[in-house]
């Protein structure tokens, strides 16, 4: 089933996200260039560090939630084969988050907001980039309270059944997206919109950070997830296998739940206003949540290695070579399988603050994000907009071939960019700076390797333009699509009959992720509200004092 | 499908228990290197009043730079502005047991040593320590590592380390860059 | 998985159990053991280490806590507070009659009688005026004109005299006036300078910079007078910049660059 009103709102909640996706892109290049050795047009100290808030902006914000939010929706009417409840809502989410959206640009347009997407208080912006960048988020509440009613009316009407892995998913994914903005949203709702309104002359900077960890990990997950969705159900089903355990995809999902959320103090191993207690604690929770996404690496690799086998595969090795390589699906795991390997070895380096000291706001950080962010999951975002299109517009593919070079071409370029990005870090070239002195002996030697990243940028934009330009084929495709949706996901080896209930729902998680954030983060924000925790005055960027 | 249920349900679990074991060695990494080379991450909580940073007290702008107190302790204290450091130039000895004291009376900054570990953030209202010893001599640089303003790409100092029998204090234990 | 008897496995105890397990590994590792293992080392007691790991007193567990004798001459005594910001933005009567004994020489409507030596006030950013006005009295910035005439000010007077120039408008300027500075001296001012380290004058002087509280405005004052002190910030002469961030941006500029960033901004009207 997929009526109308899924099919719509995936449509306009992709194409918002691509497009937001593209003009950050192009904004990226030009970054690139512009800390490059070689000229760069336009660029001032303003003008770059609006490029690079609104790159953040449109690819951490904006890109994601409408993503996640229309691929949600195609996911509860497709999985649970049943209507989506409440449409007119869906519908003003999504006018609300395209007004915020909106604001949001105008006002890094207009040169108010060179705060970076992460912020930065005392530097406090225009009040209209918070509030177009909180209606954002409220759009994507909306939607999480959506999911939430879907998987309710669908369990109150199949009393006892397992609620479809998919679905189980993208409202584990909603929960803990809740969970994730509390933090950020206490930043902005009690510290910085009140600054930015002129409210507040000045605020707890140690506090507004903390606030800030709490959401920019698990952030990363809610980014992660759709990609996870992918793997656990459409990924199988299209290599034309089996899904080895819906138990393990469960309790995988579960796992994210709940341990992306007490580790965001490993985002602050270097600052001085966390105890060494604490972020002792915080990583060793980090650690653990490398342990679901090594049980996906498993799961699917069993899966694959069905189809592989049921195509005829033989020997240790034999079922890769015999896996569908040609579709779309299938190779962007396999790449995307590739860059978590390149990404996951640099994220244990992250999380260990011995080594963390080495690399900590070093290109490796911006490398290690890019690499997980923008190859993992924005591979899998592409795969995954390429296999719901033909539900979604009613038309088949014009052509796999090019959907296949887009996918090889952006993985190729984002090694090319990110390779070099890793090799300077570890050189120590620091990162948020639009300009460097390639004068200095120590700075001219990292020249050819920042070419060489830049070159792996155009590769990235050439391939994100062939993904619009891909997407558009299907609107002059004449071919009418004929299979039914719900064929995209894959039932696993043994479908269960039953589940036990903690794996059917998230009552028990919750109570657990609430015990957990009190242990990880009860201290560690209680200590500013204790003595006289130091206030810094509030810097504007967006008028004269 | 040929497999039974009870041999996905053991490699799964078998696998779980490799996962966890590769947390596990993590976590021995960790603990073993704060126990035998006592690294730490540079938390130090001693709270400081970014708006009066200047009126008093060691971050005073005529007390910056490297010192060496009675007991042989060497300390540069360093102060970050938008969008400069002062001082810009900090002289440290090789292969001795330094502290860099940070703090800031603005916004965010934060600092790197390039080619060392020396690495933490300046968050107002806070001092940021960091204690390590320099094993290579030479001008290192400490460029500004964080987003603090449209200046900040230009935000940058140097870190001298010399022999230790070049590194001379004066009488009141001070040794700064010009006056070598 | 679908054998009945395991699906009531107690879920809710194992769960509870992993996760209560790691976080005492956590304490006993992370708040225990390691710290007062490098405290020992360090010659620093248990308790003080445990102290310290945990955030409550200042210092690392594993290194001794540097000691301080500072007594050094601040180069302001202004310290900005929420409080003195705020008040800085209301313009008083008070300052309206204070601000007779100015007007010999920056004029009534803050429009300097002579530009080339004395500022105009006009439109000046409040906390600019009252920065400078607070280092002329308590001698930070030592001025044979200025020193004695805000000697007998106090606090509140200056306050109400900086509100009082910064609400006049600023003096227009007749257009094409000047020469054009060049594209040089516009990079420096959009841009700075990289390989000087020199961060671009917009980052602190800009509309939209976020940069200092006392950061003035210096569009249309004259060549003459932004020109004097950019060399007296140079030369040292003028040090009550704050950490030096005047002085550590003018000693690098070339007295050419000096001059044009000078006719830069006395023509210009957005900065």
């Amino acid at each position: 089933m997929l009526v109308t009103h899924a099919r719509q709102l995936t449509f306009a909640h992709l194409w918002l996200a691509f497009l937001a996706f593209a003009v950050a892109l192009v904004l990226g290049v030009w970054q690139m260039w512009a800390r490059s050795p070689l000229p760069a047009p336009f660029v001032t100290a303003s003008t770059y560090f609006s490029a690079v808030t609104a790159h953040g902006t449109a690819m951490a914000y904006v890109m994601p939630v409408f993503m996640i939010m229309g691929f949600g929706y195609y996911v509860a009417e497709t999985a649970l084969d049943r209507p989506l409840p409440a449409p007119r809502w869906a519908w003003s989410a999504f006018a609300l988050g395209l007004a915020g959206a909106l604001m949001a640009t105008v006002t890094i347009f207009s040169g108010r907001a060179a705060v970076l997407f992460t912020f930065y208080p005392p530097l406090t912006a225009s009040v209209f980039f918070y509030l177009g960048l909180v209606m954002v988020v409220a759009a994507s509440w909306i939607w999480c309270v959506l999911m939430m009613v879907a998987m309710a009316q669908w369990k109150r009407a199949n009393p006892g059944r397992p609620v479809p892995l998919a679905m189980f998913a993208t409202v584990a994914n909603a929960v803990m997206w809740l969970w994730t903005t509390i933090g950020v949203a206490a930043e902005l709702l009690f510290q910085v919109i009140p600054a930015a309104l002129g409210l507040k002359a000045q605020l707890d900077v140690g506090l507004s950070r903390t606030l800030f960890s709490w959401t920019l990990h698990a952030i990363v997950y809610f980014w992660l997830i759709p990609s996870y969705i992918a793997f656990y159900t459409m990924v199988p089903q299209a290599a034309g296998g089996r899904l080895y355990s819906d138990t393990m995809g469960r309790l995988t999902f579960i796992l994210f739940l709940i341990y992306s959320l007490p580790v965001g103090l490993h985002h602050l191993l270097m600052d001085p206003q966390q105890s060494n207690a604490f972020k002792f604690l915080q990583v060793a929770l980090t650690a653990l949540v490398s342990v679901p996404t090594l049980l996906t690496v498993f799961t699917i690799g069993a899966s694959l290695e069905i189809a592989g086998r049921l195509r005829g595969g033989r020997g240790l090795l034999g079922w890769i070579g015999a896996l569908p390589w040609d579709r779309p699906l299938v190779l962007a795991t396999g790449l995307a399988f590739l860059m978590l390997g390149f990404g996951g070895f640099g994220g244990l380096v992250n999380m260990s603050y011995g080594m963390n000291a080495m690399v900590h706001n070093t290109s490796w950080v911006t490398a290690h994000f890019h690499l997980i962010f923008g190859g993992t999951v924005v591979i899998m975002y592409f795969a995954i907009a390429y296999a719901i299109w033909p539900a979604v517009t009613g038309r088949a593919a014009p052509s796999l071939a090019a959907q296949r070079l887009q996918l090889w071409l952006w993985f190729a370029g984002m090694l090319v960019m990110t390779l070099p990005w890793h090799y300077l870090g570890l050189l120590g070239q620091w990162r948020r700076v639009a300009t460097f002195n390639y004068a200095d002996p120590i700075i001219a030697g990292w020249g050819p390797w920042v070419v060489v990243s830049l070159i792996g940028g155009v590769i990235l934009l050439g391939s994100g333009l062939l993904f619009v330009l891909n997407l558009l084929q299907f609107n002059v495709s004449r071919e009418p699509h004929a299979a039914a949706p719900g064929e995209l996901y894959a039932s696993a080896v043994h479908p269960p009959a039953r589940v036990p209930a903690a794996l059917n729902g998230f009552r028990l998680w919750n109570a657990l992720v609430l015990v957990l954030m009190i242990l990880a983060y009860g201290y560690p924000i209680a200590q500013f509200f204790v003595g006289d925790s130091p206030q810094a005055l509030v810097h504007r960027v967006d008028e004269r004092r | 499908m040929p497999i039974s249920e009870e041999i996905i349900v053991r490699s799964e679990l078998r696998w779980a228990a490799i996962s966890v074991g590769v947390v596990s060695v993590i976590m021995i990494a960790l603990i073993y290197a704060g126990l035998v080379h006592h690294i730490n991450p540079p938390s130090n909580i001693e709270r400081i009043d970014p708006k009066t940073l200047h009126l008093g007290g060691e971050f005073t702008e005529a007390n910056l730079g490297t010192r060496v107190s009675g007991d042989g302790q060497v300390t540069s204290r360093i102060v970050a502005t938008q969008f400069t450091f002062q001082p810009r130039c900090v002289v440290l000895p090789a292969n001795r047991r330094v502290t860099l004291r940070f703090a800031t009376p603005d916004v965010i900054h934060g600092i790197l040593v390039s080619g060392t570990n020396v690495n933490t953030m300046i968050v107002p209202g806070y001092v940021s320590q960091v204690h390590t010893v320099f094993t290579r001599t030479g001008d290192l640089l400490m460029p500004c590592h964080e987003y603090c303003g449209l200046g900040h790409s230009e935000m940058s100092a140097t870190v001298r380390v010399v022999p230790p029998d070049e590194f001379k204090p004066d009488a009141e234990g001070r040794v700064a860059c010009d006056a070598r | 998985m679908n054998d009945p008897d395991r699906l009531e496995q107690p879920w809710r105890l194992w769960a509870s159990v992993a996760i209560l397990s790691v976080f005492a590994f956590s304490v006993l590792f992370g708040f225990v053991l390691m710290p007062v293992m490098q405290g020992r080392a360090a010659g620093i007691d248990a308790f003080e280490a445990i102290c310290r790991a945990l955030g409550i007193t200042p210092g690392s567990p594993a290194a001794r806590q540097p000691t301080t004798n500072a007594k050094a001459q601040p180069a302001t005594r202004v310290a900005w507070s929420a409080d003195l910001l705020n008040s800085l933005t209301k313009a008083t009567a008070a300052g309206e009659s204070l601000a007779g004994s100015c007007a010999g020489c920056h004029g009534r409507d803050g429009r300097a009688v002579e530009v080339k030596l004395y500022p105009d006030l006009a439109g000046q950013s409040a906390a600019a005026i009252y920065k400078q006005l607070h280092d002329f009295k308590t001698g930070s910035r030592p001025s044979a004109l200025m020193t004695p005439m805000v000697q007998a000010l106090t606090e509140e007077q200056m306050v109400a005299v900086s509100a009082h120039f910064a609400a006049f408008p600023v003096r227009p300027i007749p257009a094409a006036q000047l020469p054009a500075a060049g594209a040089a001296i516009e990079g420096l001012v959009a841009r700075g300078d990289s390989g000087r380290g020199m961060p671009a004058c917009n980052a602190c002087h800009g509309d939209q910079s976020g940069g200092p509280t006392e950061a003035p405005r210096l569009s249309r004052q004259s060549r003459e007078y932004l020109a004097a002190q950019l060399r007296a910030f140079k030369t040292g002469e003028r040090r009550n910049d704050i950490y030096s961030r005047m002085r550590s941006v003018a000693a690098p500029l070339t007295e050419s660059e000096i001059d044009g960033l000078a006719l830069f901004y006395a023509s210009t009207r957005t900065y």
